[in-house]
């Protein structure tokens, strides 16, 4: 075990909004970290400067021991460091087959076309969209859009993965069934760090919550202790008067 | 399109290949310049395509064109007619890597302004500058010393097929879902490891160089270049209009559109004269109205 992600003093400033101030963080091999936090709390902007589509205007993140802070994406998923999209994102015109075909032959540098149709069979069947291989990517329904997007992810081979809402917009059957399918995934050794607005998802899944306000961590902990913390009622219910 | 056939490009091409050897009489010659054309124009349109499909929209095509045209009939006289087109070529795909790397962040139609105003900087230089001619123009030898009056015919045909051969491989490699991803969202494609602006350089450089090539062949028929010709915006919608027209993305579309656009373009020419292009314009209304994924889009759905 060890530290496979790490984020030093990390600030983003948008024009007069300062939406990450000073963030630490860091996420251990094999554990599933969830970050919460209200709207507007600076989630996504931490998920754009984790996977290189925001630069931060301050701090350092680290990666298996290297700096990658200045890094553009594509070199960040090459090095092991994937990400699932919150609004989903499909290439409409491919089929998903070919959807995660772009993830499994760009994903790593120099891999061969047998390895990543292998590769994707593997993950169709680990995502349970073996029988929508065919489909254009436009033409799949929410759910199917979700694990189309957890699916490319997984086909460049992360060793940690980043996910942006993931369940937003599913029913709860259906969020339960993308549960098991993130558990699936780290049990196939795959470090995990998500971002969630469904609480419930958020007890299931992580083994420990960072939660953001106005763009600072103010509490860290398991579920229960994060969910017991006055700052975090305060955050997210307002101040009791 | 993986393992698909080839028939539809060889009946394609066969009829080209078999006209300057058909017993055309009187009609012989002007339907050699036609197919010339035809072929060269088709070329064009199929390195817009080429480019297209990485999400850049080129109206510098026409300047690409003009780049090949006059580096090739500048340096004809001096190293003769393959080494000059070649070098017309890399001319062009000297401006290419220029306008890529300054247009590197945008997409679309933004990308369709930077390259309108490339291609206004290039007309105006090729205007302007001491060596072009200027304004009068600049005489081009015909190729191979005129000793060989087909061969510009052939030289057409080479480039087109170049092109088709460049696109086929751009279609069966990993290359086409490179260039897929980066269209459809350049965020997605990174994030899933794509190279986007090594793909969208490499694009336009093997457009440029093709579109280049079409240009040195052209000078070396009409035997004279003038920058508002060279240079013609009017060829760089044209080489757009012909993949919309046909079927973008795909190698059969531009191939089939070119094909029956500029051949259209002629007969109507030849039987209504003027006013023709209202005919014209009319049918390319109807076709991108009724036909939205073009002409191979009847063929009905092209994925595999």
């Amino acid at each position: 075990m060890g530290r496979v992600l790490e984020v030093v003093g990390a600030s983003k400033r948008f024009l007069g909004l300062q939406a990450l101030k000073e963030v630490h963080l860091h996420l251990e091999e094999g554990e599933i970290l969830a970050v919460i936090g209200p709207n507007g709390a600076g989630k996504s902007t931490l998920l754009n400067l984790l996977s290189g589509l925001l630069r931060p205007d301050s701090g350092r993140i680290l990666f298996l021991g290297q700096e990658i802070t200045h890094l553009p994406p594509e070199a960040r998923t090459h090095l092991g460091l994937g990400r699932a999209f919150q609004i989903v994102q499909p290439l409409p015109e491919l089929t998903v087959r070919e959807n995660l075909m772009v993830g499994a032959l760009f994903g790593k540098p120099r891999v061969r076309r047998k390895e990543a149709e292998a590769w994707v069979e593997e993950v169709l069947r680990l995502t349970g969209l073996e029988g929508r291989a065919e489909a254009l990517a436009g033409d799949l329904t929410l759910l199917e859009d979700k694990r189309l997007e957890l699916a490319r992810a997984l086909a460049t081979r992360p060793k940690v993965l980043l996910l942006d809402e993931v369940m937003a917009g599913l029913r709860p059957k259906e969020a339960e069934e993308a549960v098991a399918l993130v558990r699936r995934i780290r049990n196939a050794g795959v470090t995990i760090l998500f971002i969630e607005h469904l609480m419930p998802v958020v007890r299931a899944l992580a083994d420990r919550v960072v939660v953001l306000d106005y763009g600072e961590v103010i509490a860290e902990g398991t579920y229960s202790e994060v969910a017991g913390n006055p700052r975090v009622r305060e955050a997210y219910l307002g101040r009791q008067t | 399109m993986r393992g698909a056939n080839h028939l539809p490009l060889i009946l394609l091409f066969l009829p080209f290949a078999l006209l300057p050897s058909l017993p055309l009489g009187g009609w012989g010659a002007f339907l050699l310049d036609v197919g010339f054309f035809v072929l060269l124009f088709t070329a064009l349109a199929l390195s817009w395509d080429l480019v297209a499909r990485t999400g850049q929209l080129s109206l510098a095509h026409g300047a690409f064109f003009g780049l090949g045209a006059y580096g090739a009939g500048l340096l004809a006289p001096q190293v003769g007619t393959l080494p000059a087109l070649l070098l017309g070529a890399a001319v062009a795909g000297a401006g290419a890597l220029i306008l890529g790397s300054v247009t590197l962040r945008l997409h679309g139609l933004y990308f369709a302004i930077a390259s309108l105003a490339f291609s206004e900087v290039l007309r105006t230089l090729a205007l302007k500058l001491p060596f072009t001619g200027g304004p009068i123009g600049l005489p081009v030898p015909p190729p191979f010393g005129g000793t060989w009056p087909l061969a510009a015919y052939y030289l057409s045909f080479s480039v087109l097929l170049l092109a088709t051969a460049l696109s086929l491989w751009a279609e069966k490699s990993p290359f086409r879902l490179a260039q897929a991803a980066t269209r459809q969202s350049e965020a997605v494609a990174r994030v899933l490891g794509v190279r986007v602006i090594r793909v969208k350089l490499w694009s336009l450089l093997l457009g440029s160089w093709v579109a280049g090539l079409a240009g040195g062949v052209y000078g070396m028929k009409t035997l004279f270049l003038s920058p508002y010709d060279a240079f013609s915006l009017g060829r760089a919608v044209e080489a757009l209009v012909i993949p919309i027209f046909g079927g973008l993305y795909t190698t059969l579309g531009p191939l089939v559109g070119g094909v029956v656009l500029v051949s259209l373009e002629q007969a109507l020419r030849l039987w209504i004269k003027e006013g023709y292009l209202v005919v014209y314009g009319a049918i390319l209304i109807l076709v991108i109205l009724f036909l939205p994924r073009g002409l191979v889009g009847i063929l009905g759905r092209r994925r595999g």
